[in-house]
């Protein structure tokens, strides 16, 4: 073992550590010292740890307990999507072995196998890669960093970025980030501070403020463009915000595959080890209460985005100079988790006495799961350490040698030449399979009825000025969205420059292909139909891509699940439904899933109750452009095209801003999505880019037919006639509807006036109907049906709505 | 044979436009190389026509932007960066690679501080060119387009009356069409008497091509955006002028 460098003086000068008595405690007892110790293991657990070390005969040390409390934290595990569920509905109860084996893993296998050579690395690495050349892959990830953001906001969502980016280059032997994504959820900007029922809760707008900041500071500093993102706004959110981050990344294909081997030594790179961060696994297993924020402060990590910089030059050079064997990020449960999972299957020798720290006084287990941020642990052969010393000194970053790859399937820690830590990594990854029960009762089935406006144009006014629609651009400036030189569709364009766009498109260094990203959210559809709101979600994510010139043959997926208490049957029971509608979804895009998480425990103890969120489904996408003439803005281009809609109308209003807006209730049933028809559409929409019959297009979703139509004419190109006469629908389709029903599946498209009947053409056969021409007469948004006119309002006016919402608040 | 003049990008831990900037470079006709600061060294400079700050945040900008980058660029180049001036050499700072460059006193003086908002600004800008000093701005028209990104970019300086002397003496080689962060007399861009030195906020590496534009239909089927012309120009006027490129120390 190397002697211990002189950046590890401030270590403690012998090991720190303590057995403790646990084989002959009771049940009770252990439950108590799982509380004691903040390890977030339930009794049953408890349980299992004991009969572990009852079959090897002696009492666990602390450090042990730490490293399985963590290992098998619901943060690291995901023990409730493997858990076994009996789940009922009005059509009886099945029992499903594995939310995740069965609907996330199982479909995207079922798709792989119909789509050979596509997905070139799924679910087991820290992101899924997709091929996106002869020669290069890209991958895409997102983490929720929901519990530090509440408590935390800025240094929540700061290292919730941070993270997300050390998975993109612990992905592979090491992938380049190249764009990132973010998406939140927050009680409304303006809630009465009298509406918060609980102390010491942070005020949405602080936590806005707050989380918009921390992702801002790191993700400039890091030099990774924010490309994407959205924001849902519902009191729901008021005590637990969500915050997704999610980061691409791009890797030449023969460097995704990595395997350990024996000899391989570990070494740590980046930032120095202390005591933020401690028990951040554990604690995002939990519930949050009032004393949370108090107690909890040192689970939240401090983040220092040059010294990922820094790491990341680092791991990248190292790359491309062949030095990598095995790489992985430290995030949750530190080294603990790094090296273990580095470790599972050969085992090897771990020296904490190595390890720089921030600090002195840190003890054994609090240096080996410290969650400090800014690590990468790597494994390498041992003649490539003088030339990765090097690069470190050029990139001035600290490499420690950590440890070293044996073969014995042992995770052996030593600290000071004594064995802190001594477990098998076979029993240290077989946690107990949970076992829990689940309910779904479907109560919005009701039909809005004929619903009559005293004036469409107030309404649309009144969704406009609405916190769901409103423009993101205050937020959107305060990202570098243009660094790395690649952004091509880029959030806010159009020929103003500030118009809302379907998805980003990157231009990515050395191919001709491109990468379209997007993501979408329906959580006020979740509140009552969770399966329609999967399936939907799923819809729109893909539509977006497509929208923006992605191959529908070439998109992959992600989902990530917020959910509140897992035990509770009806929250479980909505994630269950949730799940089969994005699974029966993606088995009918044929888009496969190639990355997922999830977090739990997104409730709170207020004074009037626990306060749950809505069960939230992310789904985030990335598709291949393959042709940098197919990408395509949402912004009208021209004074004299045609304007086309591409998808039928359905009647349902269930979980519409409209509905929300004019308070219909929350009874009304949502629409349901044909994803296979979707899909039919949208490969005869790519095949109309390849014609170039196709300026622009804008996919139809929160807002409705009026609200995309009014988006696409924000370029200030031009005014627009409409007629609705000859709107597809489906069934008895009335005026509010068809202005603002949002179901899935449609995209609005301006079509160049000379290939008018080529369109009309290209897509006959399918729900297609040519709505009316922009003008160059007058800058109004004109909407008839029959003889009535719906709208005859001023594009800017509603503009001016939409473009100034959110500025009084940040 | 084309011999491309080389072009040197200094890079400090957080610097993070150098990988497109060098795109850029190579695109016009340099030979570019992006080297560590903790390996450069005076000798770094041999041969080379243009230095090349790129944008980012040296060392995190967590006290003044660039000042930490100043003083290990003294540490490590002493006055090289002078001396290569003064034999002819071009030096261009771009954003974070501008603020740099106002602490080296190789541009009149002036600091940039935070914007008037007090944000993050990124988005497009409409300049104007003062002047005819400056080989970077030969090709361009007296009115372009360019993206900022940055959250201290307001020129200041002490007195207001040094601002418009700036503008008079034709040191502020750009100014923005609306002022967006409320720099003095609205510069956006500074260079030296020579022309040869210049710093400027936007980032004329994210428009070099046209479709890096925000509106499809910039400009038609034309293939560069202006930030092409911006390093064509400076290509142009090292290469047309073979005894700088060729400069020894």
């Amino acid at each position: 073992m190397p002697e211990a460098a002189s950046a590890t003086s401030i270590q403690p000068k012998k090991p720190t550590y303590q057995h403790i008595p646990f084989l002959h405690l009771t049940e009770a007892e252990l439950v108590d010292l799982s509380g004691r110790m903040k390890l977030s293991l339930s009794g049953e657990d408890m349980l299992a740890v004991q009969k572990i070390f009852q079959d090897w005969g002696r009492e666990p040390t602390d450090v042990e307990l730490e490293v399985i409390a963590q290992t098998w934290s619901e943060h690291c595990k995901h023990r409730i999507f493997g858990a076994t569920i009996e789940h009922t509905t009005a059509s009886g109860t099945e029992t499903i072995h594995s939310l995740f084996s069965t609907y996330i893993k199982g479909v995207s296998e079922r798709i792989m196998a119909r789509k050979p050579g596509f997905v070139l690395s799924a679910f087991h690495d820290n992101a899924g890669f997709i091929q996106l050349d002869e020669d290069k892959a890209v991958c895409l990830k997102v983490e929720t960093h929901n519990h530090p953001s509440a408590i935390e906001p800025y240094a929540g969502a700061n290292t919730g970025l941070g993270g997300v980016i050390r998975d993109i280059l612990g992905a592979g032997k090491g992938a380049k980030p190249i764009a990132s994504l973010d998406v939140f959820c927050f009680g409304a900007p303006d809630t009465k501070p009298e509406e918060i029922k609980a102390d010491d809760v942070i005020h949405p707008l602080g936590i806005m403020r707050g989380v918009v900041r921390g992702v801002r500071d790191y993700g400039n500093r890091m030099g990774i463009p924010t490309v994407s993102g959205a924001i849902q706004f519902d009191p729901a959110y008021i005590y637990n915000p969500l915050v997704f981050c999610g980061t691409a990344g791009v890797i030449p294909i023969p460097d995704i595959d990595k395997t350990m081997s024996n000899g391989l030594r570990v070494i740590a790179a980046g930032g120095r080890t202390g005591r933020d961060g401690l028990h951040g696994a554990t604690f995002s297993s939990a519930a949050l209460d009032t004393e949370s924020h108090e107690e909890d402060q040192q689970a939240v990590q401090i983040g220092n985005p040059i010294e990922e910089k820094k790491v990341s030059d680092f791991i990248l050079a190292a790359r491309e100079e062949g030095l990598i064997e095995f790489v992985t990020d430290c995030g949750a449960g530190g080294f603990s988790s790094a090296a273990g999972e580095m470790l599972s299957e050969c085992g090897g020798e771990i020296w904490l006495d190595n390890v720089p720290l921030k600090e002195p006084g840190l003890i054994s287990w609090e240096i080996f799961i410290s969650e400090s941020q800014e690590r990468m642990v790597l494994a390498v052969k041992e003649e490539s350490l003088p030339r990765l010393k090097e690069l470190a000194d050029i990139y001035e970053t600290e490499l420690t040698e950590l440890g070293v790859a044996d073969g014995s399937g042992i995770l052996k820690v030593l600290h000071h030449g004594e064995t802190v830590c001594e477990l098998d990594c076979a029993r240290l990854h077989t946690a107990p399979t949970k076992h829990l029960a689940s309910t779904f009762t479907l109560t919005a089935t009701e039909s809005a009825g004929a619903v009559t406006s005293a004036s469409w144009a107030e309404d649309l006014k009144a969704i406009f000025a609405d916190f769901a629609i409103v423009s993101r651009e205050p937020i959107i400036r305060e990202y570098d969205h243009e660094v790395q030189g690649n952004t091509v569709l880029k959030p806010l364009a159009g020929a103003a420059g500030d118009a809302p766009q379907d998805a980003a498109v990157m231009l990515i260094d050395g191919s001709e292909r491109l990468m379209a990203m997007s993501q979408s959210l329906l959580p006020e559809w979740g509140k009552t139909d969770p399966y329609a709101m999967g399936q939907a979600c799923m819809d729109e994510c893909f539509r977006q891509l497509v929208a923006a010139g992605a191959n529908p043959d070439k998109i992959a997926l992600l989902d990530n699940f917020c959910v509140g208490n897992p035990h509770d049957p009806a929250e479980l029971g909505a994630l269950v439904e949730s799940v089969k509608g994005l699974a029966d979804a993606a088995d009918a895009f044929n888009a496969p899933f190639v990355s997922g998480k999830d977090s739990f425990y997104n409730y709170f103890e207020t004074s009037e109750g626990p306060v749950s969120i809505p069960t939230t489904a992310l789904i985030s996408g990335i598709g291949i452009v393959e042709d940098a003439a197919h990408v395509t803005g949402a912004s009208l281009r021209r004074a004299d095209s045609y304007l086309a809609i591409l998808g039928t109308t359905d009647a349902a209003l269930g979980g519409s801003v409209f509905a929300r807006v004019r308070g219909l209730g929350d009874r009304l049933a949502v629409p349901g999505t044909d994803c296979a028809a979707a899909l039919d559409l949208y490969r005869r929409y790519h095949g109309a880019l390849g014609k170039g019959l196709i300026l622009a297009a804008h996919d139809v979703s929160e807002g409705g037919l009026a609200v995309a139509l009014a988006e696409m004419a924000f370029s200030g190109k031009a005014g627009l006639e409409i007629s609705l006469d000859n709107l597809p629908v489906n069934g008895e389709v009335g005026a509010a509807a068809r202005l603002f029903a949002e179901n899935s599946s449609r995209l609005v498209l301006e079509i160049p006036a000379e290939q008018l009947d080529a369109a009309t053409e290209h897509f006959s056969g399918v729900p297609f109907a040519i709505l009316g021409r922009a003008t160059g007469g007058h800058c109004d948004l004109r909407v008839e049906w029959g003889k009535e006119t719906l709208l005859h309002t001023s594009i800017s006016e509603l503009k001016s709505l939409w473009k100034n919402g959110l500025t009084p608040y940040y | 044979m084309e011999e491309r003049p080389n072009a040197l990008l200094l890079k400090f831990p957080g610097t993070n436009c150098d990988g497109e900037t060098a795109r850029a470079l190579e695109t016009v006709g340099f030979a570019p190389r992006v080297v560590p600061i903790s390996t450069a060294t005076p000798d770094d400079l041999d041969g080379v026509s243009l230095v090349v700050l790129s944008g980012g945040f040296s060392y995190g900008d967590y006290v003044m932007a660039g000042r930490l980058a100043q003083l290990v660029t003294r540490q490590k180049l002493g006055d090289a960066l002078r001396r290569f001036r003064d034999r002819g050499g071009y030096l261009l700072g771009i954003c974070n690679g501008f603020q740099i460059l106002t602490k080296l006193d190789l541009l009149p003086h002036t600091s940039l501080v935070d914007t008037i908002s007090g944000r993050f600004q990124c988005t497009w800008v409409k300049l104007a060119k003062h002047g005819d000093r400056s080989p970077y701005l030969k090709l361009l028209p007296e009115e372009f387009e360019l993206p900022i990104a940055n959250a201290e970019g307001r020129l200041v300086t002490e007195t207001s009356e040094q601002a418009k002397a700036l503008v008079e003496q034709e040191f502020a080689a750009l100014t923005y069409v609306d002022n967006v962060n409320g720099s003095f007399e609205a510069i956006a861009a500074l260079q030296d008497e020579t022309g040869r030195v210049l710093g400027l906020m936007p980032h004329p590496e994210r428009f070099l091509y046209r479709r890096h534009h925000y509106d499809p239909d910039w400009n038609g089927d034309a293939e560069w955006g202006w930030g092409y012309y911006f390093f064509r120009s400076v290509y142009e006027a090292i290469v047309n002028e073979p005894a700088l490129a060729g400069a020894e120390a």
